[in-house]
């Protein structure tokens, strides 16, 4: 072809195409790669906010890469780094948070580990258990920005809930959680926000929030009680059960109310500390203005004898035993068992139904000598004692009882002291223990040897007399009997012949014909007569006692 | 060697790049159709170094997000999960499968990397002329074109899991922005490969020109 055209001369195109000095298009690729990977990395610097650090206490469930930093559950950060601190006692956690929540990060936010907590109240932190732990956040208030900060230990009190914070002092725990229901009425209202042991180790303080339109309801006079658990009480009526709702059966719970005693006056301030009382009698039950301190000694075992039992006065309650313990008595060489009761009397005003005048003495109590007096005659003349007596023969609880012995040795009283001594009799059970010893003393003091001794001579000589006995029966049977038959037939004949008499005489005397009644009935026939004429002559001598002398006259001139 | 040693374009002969059939060219300057097989022929690949650096330094640059961005994200019970490369070797060694941990590390890292570093040294001794080793460089070559396609073995994994493992809400893979960076270090490799002619590591030091004329 090339010949043909007789263009021979024309230059030889080269086989390898000559070096360029333009770039191929082909570079717009690393280019393009490079503009992508630049962008991708710009954006990932400028999305990245600050790198704080955060202390904790133990690095629990906290993972690098993995543990995220929550507020609201929404992601704000994760945690890049978890190593300890350079003394080794803590936990130093770095975590990258977004871009968008670094304007959170101020001075006194907030941070804490959420955990899992699956309790009867409810289920929450359920997504770390799958998830594992996160990192809660609360913002803070001021506008220092801030890189470290101090993990706390529990989360915080979620402030955005409206209501008021109190605090009750309590002396154990008991069941309460925190997240532990308060109860209004048994309306949850609230519940346990914190718990702590006071500085000083002896006590409890829990903190509680009730939420905002219940906390009205809390005065000043609101006692808080623990309404966890069943409250059965058995009495004279029969079985009764009280219970708050069954989660405060299960997880325990707080209740509260105003006491029926107290008027409400205003709601309580939020901070305010109440008591804790372990439950709704005692939270309810009215104070007492008036205790009195005494104390008794007691020569018995206390056993069964409690702080707190009660003390009874004759079977009502009207104080309690405040403490138990021994006195020592150094002169003596003595230890007592030493019982300190705390009397409040208005408990026992509150149960009277006195008359006016009564209530007058009442008021003359305040008078402290006539208290002193009344108390004193109460004792001394009237013969009131305490004793020890058991409240249950199963449990052998013992209670302190005053009641009247009026055969109780007389004592004195001395009220003047600040913790009276109070006269006691022992226990009946103690009571019926020494009787029954001293029975078995006297028994055993018996001289048994000799009174069997004396007994066995006695039965000897018992028998000797029976046997001379017997032998005098014996005896009288043969030597007495014979002349006694024979005294006895003549008797029988002597009586035959009296009864022979009798029957004569009854012939001789008694027949109305015979001889001597009718000798009889002659003679008294004479005798009749001469009783008349001794008659007539006693009226003449009464009409003529001269008769006598000049003999009788003529009856007609008779007078002259 | 005994026999002297002639590259086909020193003879005026064109070696087809697809079946290796030895022709004449239709012209010098267009060699035409290979007889056989019917692919295109070329001399020489046109701007085959240029070509092959664009693509190996795109290929570099791309390896870096490749391995800094997490290739899976794994969403399970709430909580996410972002995992590189390299972290996952770094989890499979922890967890007691180094076997397991050493493929990957081969597969997905050092493949990639070596395959980089092998075409930057071809290009390299192309452009300086180097005649040494030219028999081994030839071999790296095409241990190189060989290797490349295996490399995609990652994202295809990848795209596996990513397919499958969608057990809403409980558990969900997505792919992250580093597999996409891996792909194209691989792709770009593997053109890089192609775009590679491996004719001129013999032509070092030797006069095309001369032989025509």
């Amino acid at each position: 072809m090339a010949e043909s055209s007789g263009l021979g001369d024309l230059p030889q195109a080269s086989v390898v195409p000559p070096k360029r000095g333009r770039i191929s298009v082909i570079w717009i690729i690393p280019i393009l790669a490079l503009l992508v990977a630049a962008g991708i990395a710009i954006q990932r610097i400028r999305s990245e906010g600050p790198t704080i650090t955060i202390v904790f206490k133990a690095g629990e469930g906290i993972e690098a890469n993995k543990t995220l930093i929550k507020y609201k559950d929404v992601n704000i950060g994760r945690v890049t780094a978890v190593e300890l601190t350079e003394d080794f006692a803590k936990v130093q956690v770095k975590a990258k948070i977004a871009k968008h929540a670094a304007g959170l990060m101020v001075f006194d936010a907030k941070f804490w580990v959420v955990r899992p907590t699956i309790s009867l109240t409810g289920i929450s932190g359920l997504s770390t258990l799958l998830s594992g732990n996160y990192i809660g956040f609360q913002p803070g208030q001021m506008d220092v920005s801030q890189d470290y900060y101090v993990g706390l230990d529990v989360a915080p009190v979620i402030t955005e809930q409206k209501g008021r914070e109190f605090t009750l002092d309590a002396s154990e725990l008991g069941s309460l959680e925190i997240g532990s229901p308060v109860y209004y009425r048994r309306l949850p209202v609230g519940e346990v926000i914190a718990y702590d042991l006071t500085p000083d180790g002896k006590g409890i303080k829990v903190k509680v929030f009730i939420n905002a339109p219940y906390d009205q309801y809390v005065y000043r006079e609101t006692r808080f009680w623990n309404a966890s658990g069943i409250r059965v009480s058995v009495g004279a009526d029969g079985v009764a059960v009280r219970t708050q709702s069954l989660v405060a059966l299960l997880v325990g719970g707080l209740s509260f109310d105003a006491p029926p005693f107290a008027k409400p006056s205003e709601p309580a301030e939020a901070n305010t500390a109440f008591t804790l009382y372990p439950d709704r009698d005692s939270a309810m039950k009215a104070p007492d203005p008036v205790s009195r301190h005494y104390v008794l000694y007691f020569n018995e075992s206390l056993r069964g004898l409690s702080v707190g039992a009660p003390v009874t006065f004759l079977g009502l309650p009207a104080g309690e035993v405040t403490s138990v313990g021994v006195a020592f008595d150094a002169a003596t060489a003595n230890v007592r068992p030493r019982v300190a009761i705390t009397f409040y009397p208005e408990r026992l005003n509150a149960m009277s139904t006195s008359t006016a005048d009564d209530r007058n003495l009442v008021s003359a109590m305040q008078d402290e000598q006539k208290r002193r007096d009344f108390v004193r005659r109460l004792f001394e003349e009237r013969g009131l004692r305490a004793q020890l007596r058991s409240g249950s023969l199963i449990t052998g609880q013992l209670y302190v009882a005053f009641d009247y012995y009026p055969k109780a040795p007389k004592v004195k009283v001395d009220l003047s002291k600040p913790e009276p001594e109070l006269p006691v009799v022992p226990g009946t059970l103690v009571e019926l223990e020494s009787k029954l010893g001293s029975i078995l003393d006297k028994i055993d003091k018996l001289p048994m040897e000799a009174i069997g001794k004396g007994l066995k001579t006695d039965l000897d000589e018992v028998e000797q007399a029976l046997k001379s006995a017997r032998k005098l029966i014996t005896d009288a049977d043969t030597q007495l009997v014979p002349p006694l038959k024979a005294n006895l037939d003549e008797l029988q004949r002597t009586l035959a012949a009296v009864e022979r008499a009798v029957r004569n005489a009854d012939t001789t005397l008694l027949a109305p014909d015979a001889a001597v009644q009718e000798e009889l009935r002659k003679t008294l026939q004479e005798f009749t007569r001469a009783a008349r004429s001794v008659r007539v002559l006693a009226d003449e001598l009464e009409r003529q006692p001269s008769s006598v002398i000049r003999g009788k006259t003529d009856p007609t001139s008779g007078g002259k | 060697m005994s026999a002297r040693e002639v590259s086909a374009a020193q003879v005026g002969l064109v070696s087809c790049g697809t079946c290796h059939l030895l022709s004449r060219p239709a012209v010098p300057a267009n060699p035409g159709y290979c007889p056989r097989c019917g692919a295109r022929l070329v001399w020489r690949r046109h701007n085959s170094i240029q070509y092959t650096w664009a693509l190996v330094i795109a290929a570099a640059i791309c390896y870096i997000p490749a391995n800094v961005l997490p290739v899976l994200r794994t969403t399970a019970l709430g909580s996410t999960e972002s995992d590189t490369i390299m972290g996952g070797v770094i989890f499979l060694y922890q967890s007691g499968s180094w076997p397991l941990a050493l493929i990957v590390l081969v597969a997905s890292v050092m493949i990639p990397l070596g395959k980089l570093v092998a075409l930057a040294y071809l290009l390299i001794t192309v452009q300086r002329g180097s005649v040494h080793k030219s028999h081994d460089r030839t071999r790296l070559y095409y241990l190189i074109e060989f290797v490349g396609r295996w490399s995609m073995l990652d994202v295809f994994v990848d795209a596996f899991i990513v397919a499958l493992v969608q057990l809403q809400p409980l558990m969900s893979v997505e792919p992250g922005l580093g597999v996409v960076f891996f792909m194209a270090v691989v792709v770009l490799t593997m053109l890089a490969a192609q775009t590679f002619e491996p004719r001129l590591i013999w032509d070092a030091g030797r006069d095309l020109e001369v032989s025509h004329g």
